[in-house]
């Protein structure tokens, strides 16, 4: 066993840490206040490489191993960078492009992956719906072969850069008799006739990020924009678990540190009883917890990444434990972070606030904590 | 990076593992008088020395496995099958022998090393005192210099081992540092308490010290070592051992109550199928994976990087016996009445695991230190 990162990958690390720290988090609480979506970031973000990462070069990627792409999320998070932006991250790059990339034809991928790895277009990914989240495999939206087209009818919610995605990997139901083989996976396009974004949602956290339904009426594609083999869509699904479970959940990593060092910050200048509150254990304790989930959770993500690396299939219990774990753990230390602000880390003024709202998304958002101890029971 | 463990260290561990559990089984290690003690600890001494398990972390000639991590490892192992013998075994011969190691060991103290390291002799470490946590006050047990030998004296508390070691390896005052005195069970001066009656670990000998002016050659004297130095590294051996216990302590009541959970029927199911109990399970075994690659990582950074260990191995200290409280918990919870029942693995890890959070460091100070560190303080 060993836990060391090559010096290359330190370096990337690097790398990424001061390109985001420049170009992105200046403009992060601007766009969290307005909940708009940051463009000019994501453009960049493309610019950079990061959007393509993985993808071999042929495509426009930058050919990177797994845990050089966790890496990468982790510094995001490290950084600053909003979990609205990294989610936005997640859902086009891992969700959507490597998707299509894994499961799509050549033309396919020649059609799609190099605009989505430079960040030409947007991508995003529709399986939730609103009467089947946790319970996909009851999902409801059809797609109905009809000669040389699928007409897809249906509402898919949740949608991560649904009202600004150029391009969707939809999941629909080609057999209502069958419960997950019956689920098909679709490419459409933004401006396909019968597909239409609903308005972004208002939410809590996570909030540059857009989020919103896909609503399909009697929507016709060609059928050569079936994505695979029908009714193997679910396990198209499954495979972005691996993804989920490592790049998705890096930046909670990332902005651990991140938050920690903001909240010693704040306790080494804020005095009170006139000392700073740093000096008092109380405040020791919370930032210890900080310190001692985060190292905890980078250990579990990149177990997750280093065995994709080695090409072995997804380990689904200690996929479930990472997930569970972050999501279930980052709940405390993030609200403790509010609370070592005092009343300023009520306010907008302060990173604590966001990053509070954000991580509640932590043990919701791709698979709630009950559906990953489900998995974690059946599997004991 | 690399998240497996060689074939080599896994036919190691699993023939630690096998080899405890069948001698485990045919005697309660986990109970009895000091004889039998005494006993129960010089026959796994046996069992365990020619695997040459007692060797890891000791002598680089004849070890199977080298390294922390692999240590914590090994020791875990041991551990998941008897908790007082790990406790037993591991403060004899990794922290005391360990202890003897420090500092450009003469003969005198190789010859002890390698005594452990076959078996043949117990060791034990006094370092707390009435006042004890070393942390606040400083140790009051002191050496004063008389002609070419040492007279110590002051008063230790909790010594695991005490009333069956051989040797003990005593911390003190020398010269305004620290220092350990290496002293023999018979040393004129040094006197036992009574055996400690603890609420868990049955099966292991704790007692007190009390030392008269004991003489002690140069030449059983290590150090002196600067304090802050000498105490970080001596917590640090301990919290890795602690850390192995609560890993056993996990995996031993896990399993106990998975087991239990899936062949105890209740309203025609096994007791698993309720998410009241097939939840819980899935909450252990998180904090139990989650534990175990936290104390891969902090023995790990051990070797790597020495000054990043320490506040790592606090973290992974804190994080892991914290763990194994809740774990065993849970786990008396779903084996319900069987759990509550005395002897089963569940109980005494319940029993047990309290021991972790006090001992060492305890995850007070721990996390003083852990803030401390995120504050740029240590
Ligand atoms: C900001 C955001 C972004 C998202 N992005 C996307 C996206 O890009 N693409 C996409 O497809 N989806 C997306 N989702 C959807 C997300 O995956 C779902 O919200 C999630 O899977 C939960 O589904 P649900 O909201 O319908 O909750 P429900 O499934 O209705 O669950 C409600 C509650 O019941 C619990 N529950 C459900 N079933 C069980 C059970 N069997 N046992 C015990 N408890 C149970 C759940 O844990 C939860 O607490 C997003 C969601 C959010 C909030
Ligand atoms: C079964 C058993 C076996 C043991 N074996 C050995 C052994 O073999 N060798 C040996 O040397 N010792 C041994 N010990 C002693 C053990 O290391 C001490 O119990 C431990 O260090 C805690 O010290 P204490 O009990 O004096 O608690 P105290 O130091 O009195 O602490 C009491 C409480 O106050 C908290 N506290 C104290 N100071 C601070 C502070 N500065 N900031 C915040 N909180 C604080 C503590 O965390 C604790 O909760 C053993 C103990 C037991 C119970």
């Amino acid at each position: 066993m060993d836990f060391a990162f090559t010096r290359e990958q330190l370096m990337f690390k690097k790398e990424v840490l001061r390109f985001a720290k420049k170009e992105i988090v200046p403009r992060v609480q601007e766009h969290d206040l307005k909940e708009a979506f940051d463009f000019e970031s994501f453009r960049k973000m493309g610019d950079f490489g990061l959007l393509g990462l993985h993808f071999p070069t042929e495509y426009g990627g930058e050919g990177a191993d797994v845990v050089t792409t966790v890496l990468a999320g982790e510094a995001l998070g490290e950084a600053g960078v909003d979990g609205g932006l990294t989610l936005a991250y997640g859902a086009h790059t891992f969700l959507c492009a490597d998707t299509l990339f894994r499961n799509g034809t050549e033309a396919q991928r020649k059609r799609y992956i190099p605009k989505l790895a430079s960040g030409e277009w947007i991508g995003c990914m529709g399986l939730s719906e609103p009467d089947a989240g946790s319970d996909v495999a009851s999902m409801t939206t059809t797609a109905e072969k009809r000669g040389d087209s699928y007409v897809l009818n249906g509402t898919k919610m949740w949608i991560t850069n649904g009202p600004i995605a150029d391009v969707a990997v939809v999941y629909a139901k080609t057999n209502l008799e069958l419960a997950h083989a019956g689920i098909s996976a679709f490419i459409v396009e933004k401006g396909t006739p019968g597909f239409s974004p609903g308005p972004p949602l208002i939410k809590m956290g996570v909030r540059t990020s857009q989020t919103s339904e896909l609503v399909f009426k009697d929507c016709e594609v060609p059928a050569e924009n079936l994505l695979g083999k029908e009714g193997e869509g679910f396990l198209y699904a499954m495979q972005t678990v691996e993804w989920d479970r490592s790049a998705l959940l890096a930046p909670f990593v990332g902005v651990t540190t991140y938050m920690l060092k903001k909240c010693a910050d704040y306790a080494k200048g804020r005095v009170q009883f006139g000392r700073p509150i740093g000096a008092f254990q109380a405040i020791k304790h919370k930032l210890a917890d900080m310190r001692i989930f985060g190292e905890a959770a980078r250990t579990l993500v990149y177990r997750i990444a280093w065995c994709k690396d080695q090409g072995r299939p997804l380990n689904h219990l200690e996929a479930a434990i990472a997930k569970l774990f972050i999501g279930d753990w980052s709940l405390a230390v993030t609200n403790d972070a509010v609370t070592l602000h005092g009343g300023y880390g009520y306010t907008h003024e302060f990173d604590v606030e966001r990053i509070f709202r954000d991580t509640r998304l932590a043990p919701i958002g791709g698979g709630t904590s009950e559906i990953q101890k489900m998995i974690i029971s059946k599997l004991i | 990076m690399n998240f497996d463990f060689s074939e080599k260290e896994k036919t190691f561990l699993a023939q630690v593992s096998n080899t405890m559990a069948t001698f485990s089984k045919a005697q309660d290690l986990e109970s009895g008088d000091l004889s039998m003690i005494r006993n129960h600890l010089t026959d796994s001494l046996a069992v365990l020395a020619p695997l040459d398990y007692l060797k890891i972390g000791l002598l680089k000639e004849g070890a199977p496995l080298s390294g922390t991590l692999a240590l914590m490892a090994a020791m875990e192992q041991l551990s998941g099958i008897a908790p007082s013998i790990f406790l037993s075994v591991e403060m004899s011969t990794r922290l005391f022998g360990r202890i003897l190691r420090l500092q450009e060991p003469t003969d005198d103290r190789l010859k002890i090393v390698e005594k452990l390291a076959s078996g043949e002799v117990i060791g034990a470490v006094a370092l707390s005192e009435s006042a004890m946590n070393v942390e606040n006050d400083p140790l009051a047990t002191v050496g004063i210099r008389e002609g070419g030998r040492i007279a110590v004296s002051g008063a230790k508390s909790y010594v695991v081992n005490g009333p069956i070691a051989d040797w003990f390896a005593v911390v003190g005052r020398l010269d305004d540092q620290t220092a350990v005195y290496l002293i023999e069970k018979e040393a004129p001066g040094l006197t036992l308490t009574e055996r400690i009656e603890t609420m868990g670990y049955d099966g292991l000998a704790i007692c007190g010290l009390g030392l008269d002016s004991v003489m002690v050659p140069e030449n059983h004297i290590i150090g002196p070592i600067e304090t802050s130095r000498c105490l970080d590294l001596l917590k640090l051996w301990e919290n890795q051992i602690l850390i192995a216990a609560a890993l056993g302590m996990m995996k031993s009541s896990f399993e106990a109550a998975r087991d239990y959970a899936k062949t105890h029927r209740s309203g025609g199911k096994p007791v698993i199928a309720y998410q009241e109990v097939g939840f819980k399970l899935s909450e252990m075994l998180t904090l139990y994976q989650t534990s175990q690659l936290y104390a891969y990582r902090a023995a790990w950074m051990a070797d790597e990087d020495p000054k990043e260990a320490g506040v790592l191995t606090l973290c992974a200290k804190v994080f892991c016996t914290e763990a194994a409280e809740s774990v065993a918990g849970k786990a008396l919870q779903i084996l319900s009445g069987e759990g509550y029942r005395s002897g089963g693995a569940a109980e005494r890890a319940y029993r047990c695991a309290k021991f972790g959070q006090i001992a060492g460091i305890s995850t007070e100070i721990a996390r003083v230190r852990i803030g401390d560190a995120a504050l740029g303080r240590r």
